[in-house]
């Protein structure tokens, strides 16, 4: 089976891919952007591979047969029917009905015209443009159902609030749950009066541990045309993924990407900063074993392991939001659960007491205690 | 050619009437530049216009900037004068003639003039001509008012349907209009014994009745909020998997019938049964005139056929229940919504979430905690977009409500509205022992149920549409 269409480019030499799926991308961002605007210093600039251009960006160069699509959709179906419950009930990983859907995205992902194989009386041509070749669909199928790959690793993006952002094996998928975490910033600087240097508006915001540069980008849109983000992420993958997003969304004016360990590239902006959020890892390193196929097979363990109690980066992070924000400056971080978030709140007021002022615990869309927020005073 | 029918109809009119003093003023310097830069036509005010695409190409421009001309004319004056032919005749008078109508490959004008005065006729009743008048002026004198706009919002809804109201009005005036000026034309080209002119201006009145037929049927959706979009929930009744397969099938029924009509459909919320079928599912539909049109399907539907999941092959009776609600544009909603009376919870998920789990299913229920109701949405591939699906749903129900409230107090309504509960029974689509589906509310009926569950639904929903206008129009 043909697995090459993700290094297609790669018997070019590395630079020209670069270039060859770089050009891609921009063409099909929302805002045409010019190939290089960054004005800050990368530390250890990626030498690796490029970021992998999510399916439903590449080009349809490929076609097949409305029959033989048909025959692949009906065959990843059966796939699909054959799983029951199975893995929900061994680890609550996806049934049938959500294999179904993802079935459907991918075929919405990978055709040039999706609706054709659903309404087969409109195609004039039987002929049917994809953006793999077929043989591939066969495949990355086979990976979903077998491998427990994640879906949206097999599709190369994620769809995250209003965003579709690309992402890879080496960074995680941004979860659902973190969405509110862009719904909490919004809170605050709409509350917000003016937008001059001093707010939150327009000051200087920090994603750490930023990923795929979800909630980085879901923030700068808030902001619009105030303010600036700097990110931080310790794996090369995460950078890349993320400059790749930022970009997409031309927002690398506003961005700057940085490797490193959290506030370690942020020397400089002790009590200047106006906004930290994070989601770093906080997963008790004994329960990664046990967790869901899609997440501990696939997903990178720097982005999930936060220790023995899971809280290593969380009171990193507490203890380094006390130096780095500036007075009145927002903090916003995902945890655990209840647990966690009570812990972090009681550290906050006990051995920071006097730091912080209106410390808060919101629940996610499931009621689970997901998140603490609050202010520098 | 156009001044000598200036001047003929100027001198066909009193000396009195408004319309001489304006069209002798027109006539020395009627020459084009001053009909294109003045009176331009301007009637797209609002998306209820009725299409004017199949007024007659062979008409000379000149002539048809003199229509626009008179139409305004007409408006701007608001003058009570009836439009004729120069020798007199009317709309009403072509009517009250009752030439004979006869088959549209007669070349003979008289029958196309008559059909289309006749169609005309009912455009207007369905329009509720003489209503929509006193309405639009009622309107326009609020417009006047000079604090009008102190309050936006109300004056935003007010300019808003008195754009609709007038667009409604210039059409029609407009295709009488159109009428009267064929007529002339074929009797000028009489005269003048101009055989192509006349041939044309007879095809010109075909086209004209062939264009108007469909208009009829838009006069149908002449209701506030007719044009917008659409929600459709189907719902299983009792009776377990025979029902909601039943359920499925009048959901397929719709989903076919909106893309016949060239509408979107996109699945918003769907609980699927164990076995088959679905237990609900609410889709949206996209397209001009969707809510129009699906209004007529609200109620239960009733299947009758020998049961496939029946081992004993009995014959089954089961239900779906239809609700419809329409999709009003931002800034016409009834109710405001206020995030602090929303519950907003993640359903089908479980075990610690967060970095834990990986799901693609991010469904979302939404409850408006005053009045109770729901709104689900699970089909989007983001929370964040199950969320906005579900919030349109939500606002779409709670507007529906809203205005079955307000109709009730507004006693003219109530009928209407009331007989389109969802426990209504509507329509019946017997399998077994016989073939048919009919409608309860019309009588009407087909003997080809295949069809009709493949979306062929248009004759259902016409002949109940008019129906129930005309009833209307009888209370009146
Ligand atoms: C749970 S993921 C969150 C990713 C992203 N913010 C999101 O919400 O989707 C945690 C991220 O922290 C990064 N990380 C782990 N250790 C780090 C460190 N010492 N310094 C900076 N980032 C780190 C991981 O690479 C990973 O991208």
């Amino acid at each position: 089976m043909n697995l090459s269409i993700f290094t297609k480019t790669s018997i070019l030499s590395p630079t020209l891919s670069s270039r060859i799926i770089l050009n891609r991308s921009i063409s099909n961002s929302i805002t045409p952007t010019p190939i290089i605007s960054r004005c800050y210093p990368i530390p250890n600039p990626p030498i690796s591979t490029n970021p992998k251009t999510p399916l439903f960006l590449r080009p349809p160069t490929f076609s097949a047969t409305l029959s033989d699509l048909q025959k692949w959709q009906n065959w990843a179906k059966t796939l699909a029917s054959s799983i029951g419950s199975t893995f929900t009930d061994s680890d609550n990983g996806p049934n049938s009905e959500n294999l179904h859907r993802e079935l459907n995205w991918l075929i919405e992902d990978a055709l040039e015209n999706p609706q054709f194989l659903q309404n087969p009386q409109f195609i004039e041509n039987p002929q049917l443009q994809l953006r793999a070749e077929l043989g591939d669909l066969y495949e990355l199928w086979k990976q979903r159902i077998e491998e427990r790959r994640p879906f949206q690793y097999v599709v190369g993006c994620e769809h995250w609030r209003d965003l579709v952002l690309s992402v890879e094996e080496g960074v995680l998928i941004p979860r659902p749950e973190t969405e509110l975490m862009v719904d909490l910033v919004e809170g605050v600087v709409k509350e917000e009066e003016d937008d001059d240097d001093d707010g939150l508006k327009g000051g200087l915001w920090v994603d750490l541990g930023t990923g795929s540069g979800a909630i980085a980008i879901g923030i700068a849109r808030v902001l619009g045309g105030f303010g600036r983000v700097i990110v931080v992420d310790l794996s090369s993958v995460a950078v890349r993924v993320a400059e790749f997003n930022v970009k997409r969304y031309n927002l690398q004016d506003k961005i700057s990407v940085k490797q490193g360990s959290w506030f370690e590239p942020l020397s400089g902006f002790e009590g200047r900063v106006a906004g930290l959020v994070s989601n770093p890892p906080y997963i008790p390193s004994g329960h990664i074993g046990g967790l869901q196929a899609e997440v501990g097979r696939h997903e990178p363990r720097l982005a999930l392991d936060g220790g023995e109690d899971g809280m290593a980066d969380l009171l990193h992070l507490c203890n380094g939001a006390a130096s780095m924000l500036k007075s009145g400056g927002f903090f916003a971080f995902e945890t655990n659960g209840e647990d966690q978030c009570k812990f972090l709140v009681d550290h906050m007021e006990t051995v920071y007491y006097g730091s912080f002022y209106n410390l808060k615990i919101v629940k996610d869309f499931a009621g689970i205690e997901r998140f603490v927020t609050g202010f520098r005073s | 050619m156009s001044s000598i029918i200036l001047i003929r109809r100027a001198y066909n009119r009193s000396s009195s009437s408004i319309l001489f003093r304006f069209q002798s003023l027109f006539i020395p310097n009627s020459h084009p530049q001053f009909s294109t830069s003045t009176v331009k036509p301007q009637n797209h005010a609002s998306g209820f216009d009725l299409p004017s695409k199949n007024v007659s190409s062979s008409i000379s421009n000149e002539r048809l900037n003199f229509s626009y001309r008179r139409r305004l004319l007409l408006f701007s004056t608001q003058a009570a004068v009836e439009a004729s032919t120069s020798d007199g005749l009317t709309v009403d008078g072509i009517v009250a003639n009752q030439w004979t109508i006869l088959d549209e490959n007669e070349s003979d004008w008289k029958s196309h003039a008559s059909a289309i005065a006749q169609s005309i006729c009912l455009i207007k009743k369905r329009l509720k001509w003489k209503e929509l008048k006193v309405r639009l002026e009622l309107l326009s004198f609020q417009l006047e008012k000079p604090d009008i706009w102190d309050d936006p919002v109300h004056a935003g809804k007010i300019s808003r349907e008195h754009g609709t109201l007038m667009g409604k009005m210039k059409e029609v005036n407009g295709l009488e209009q159109e009428l009267l000026e064929h007529i002339d034309m074929i009797k000028l080209a009489r005269e003048e014994d101009d055989v192509d002119l006349e041939l044309e201006s007879v095809k010109a009145l075909l086209r004209m009745r062939q264009s108007l037929k469909e208009k009829e049927l838009e006069a149908l959706l002449a209701g506030e909020h007719d044009s917008c979009s659409c929600f459709i929930e189907v719902q299983a009744g009792a009776g377990g998997t025979e029902s909601m397969d039943w359920a499925g099938m009048v959901m397929q029924m719709y989903k076919m019938w909106a893309q016949r009509r060239g509408y979107g459909v996109t699945v918003v919320d769907e609980m699927r049964g164990e076995i088959a079928g679905i237990k609900r599912a609410t889709v949206r539909v996209d397209g001009e005139y969707a809510y129009g049109y699906a209004k007529a399907e609200v109620g239960a539907h009733r299947l009758v056929r020998i049961s496939p999941f029946d081992s004993a092959k009995r014959r089954h009776t089961s239900f779906a229940a239809v609700a419809v609600t329409p999709i009003l544009g931002d800034g016409s909603h009834h109710v405001q919504i206020s995030e602090s009376d929303l519950r907003i919870e993640r359903y089908r998920s479980g075990g610690a979430g967060g970095q834990h789990a990986n799901v693609t299913d991010s469904a979302v229920r939404i409850t408006h905690i005053p009045t109770g109701i729901t709104a689900a949405c699970q089909n989007e591939r983001s929370q964040h977009q199950n969320k906005a699906s579900a919030m349109a749903v939500l606002q779409s129900r709670l507007d529906q409500r809203e205005m079955v409230r307000q109709a009730q107090m507004n006693a003219q309504y109530t009928q209407s509205l009331t007989d389109n509960s969802w426990g209504n029974q509507i329509r019946s689509y017997v399998l077994h022992p016989y073939r048919m589906v009919k409608d309860l509310r019309t009588n009407f009926e087909v003997s080809d149920p295949d069809s009709v569950l493949e979306g062929e639904i248009d004759d259902f929903i016409l002949s109940y549409l008019t129906e129930s206008m005309d009833k209307e129009n009888d209370q009146v």
